[in-house]
């Protein structure tokens, strides 16, 4: 029996990682938190873009575990799509920096729904 | 008394005959000494306006003409005093000043919302609009036909993602539901919470149900075939990039637009609610369209 629900597991387990199932929500939760220990790692070694140069001969070094791990519990496209969020997250804070610095005003995107002073994601 | 208030005697008599003789006296006095500026009064009181009247006359300011129209004539020296002592504010003129400016302002903000949300609802209506959603056919998690056709009569909210979206749907569809169950909360039954996957190939109805199981058990889910899913993004203004044709085995993402599409009973389009709202914010909104709607 244990060994037949390892099985099992392992398999359900690859589908997620190949695309071939999407994953529920404990998995998506298990992914996340593969993801955001990939980044702890990641912000450790002031590593932005972990894809391509330096940053990737880093993060391959210093965080194989956590890659490991990250690639264990995510679908491939999502390693990949989190690793190029992370850089495009990154240049965003960058840009909204720069602009705030050059004393731009910060526009209010809410909708007329909206009451000021309310959350912003 | 010096000259300069001599000669325009006469012309002053009527007003220097309702004011008590002393203290009109005193405040010419009081004018001439110190300057025109420091005399203005600060409350119009009657003894202050026989100055003022005697100051816009005899001096002559061409300046402060305004004067001449507040002039006021006590009848009687009681009337006279009686106003002096209680001036032309009472505690019941106060209370009816503020309780009417407060009535006014919350009705003018009133109107002022319910126009906003008017505007918005119906910006997408009538000639030379963009006319977002439309008729469709597609099918439900239960695998039953599902066209707009069984959404009029509510509201609903439509929300396009995919099964094996990495963050964002997850996230929204939570909101979603926490949105939902609040508009349940007030208005039971007059909303449908809608799900349209924009990847019809791995997408099939049990995998939907599965899926949106997991977040509300109200929810609708709707897939068809990739042409139908691209008619109804297209009706939807939706952006997707889901590939066509894919070999089986091979994963992807979709990219697609993550707004709540708020739909009247009519199956126009009313409001697009995005990530800046809070579920909170989103219901509020939706059950004040709600409301307007019964009006």
């Amino acid at each position: 029996m244990g060994w037949f629900s390892t099985s099992a597991d392992e398999k359900r387990k690859e589908e997620v990682r190949t695309g071939a199932r999407a994953p529920d929500r404990t998995e998506r939760k298990q992914c996340w938190d593969a993801r955001d220990g990939f980044y702890r790692c990641l912000d450790k070694n002031n590593v932005v873009d972990s894809l391509t140069g330096e940053g990737k001969k880093i993060a391959d070094k210093q965080c194989a575990t956590e890659h490991k791990a990250f690639e264990e519990n995510c679908a491939s496209a999502w390693v990949t799509y989190f690793k190029r969020y992370r850089v495009a997250e990154h240049k965003k804070k960058e840009t909204l920096a720069r602009l705030e610095k050059e004393g731009a005003n910060r526009m209010a995107v809410e909708g007329p729904g909206d009451t000021p002073g309310s959350k912003k994601i | 008394m010096s000259r300069s208030l001599a000669a325009p005697q006469k012309l002053l008599r009527p007003l220097l005959q309702s004011c008590p003789r002393t203290q009109q006296q005193q405040q010419c006095q009081r004018f001439l000494s110190t300057q025109s500026s420091s005399c203005r009064p600060r409350r119009p009181t009657t003894a202050q306006r026989c100055t003022l009247d005697s100051q816009s006359t005899s001096v002559s300011s061409p300046s402060r003409p305004f004067l001449e129209q507040r002039r006021y004539k006590a009848k009687t020296v009681e009337e006279a005093k009686s106003r002096y002592r209680t001036g032309p504010f009472s505690w019941k003129a106060g209370l009816l000043f503020v309780v009417t400016s407060a009535g006014l302002v919350w009705y003018f903000e009133h109107e002022k919302q319910r126009m906003q949300r008017k505007r918005i609802a119906e910006a997408t209506k009538g000639v030379g609009r963009p006319k977002v959603g439309g008729e469709f056919q597609l099918v439900d998690q239960d695998g039953r036909p599902f066209s707009s056709g069984d959404l009029k009569g509510r509201y609903s909210l439509i929300y396009f993602g995919f099964t094996h979206c990495p963050d964002i749907c997850p996230e929204e569809l939570d909101k979603m539901a926490r949105m939902f169950d609040l508009v349940e909360e007030k208005a039971p039954g007059a909303l449908t919470p809608v799900f349209v996957t924009c990847d019809p190939q791995r997408d099939d109805p049990k995998i939907l149900k599965a899926y949106l199981a997991e977040f509300h058990e109200r929810f609708v889910g709707l897939t068809g075939t990739y042409e139908q899913i691209k008619d109804m993004c297209k009706a939807y203004r939706v952006y997707f990039s889901t590939p066509r044709d894919v070999p089986a085995g091979k994963d992807y993402l979709v990219d697609h637009s993550i707004y709540f599409y708020l739909m009247d009973p009519e199956g126009d389009f009313v409001e697009a609610l995005g990530r800046q709202h809070s579920p909170e914010q989103a219901a509020r909104v939706i059950l004040e369209h709600m409301k307007d709607w019964k009006r």
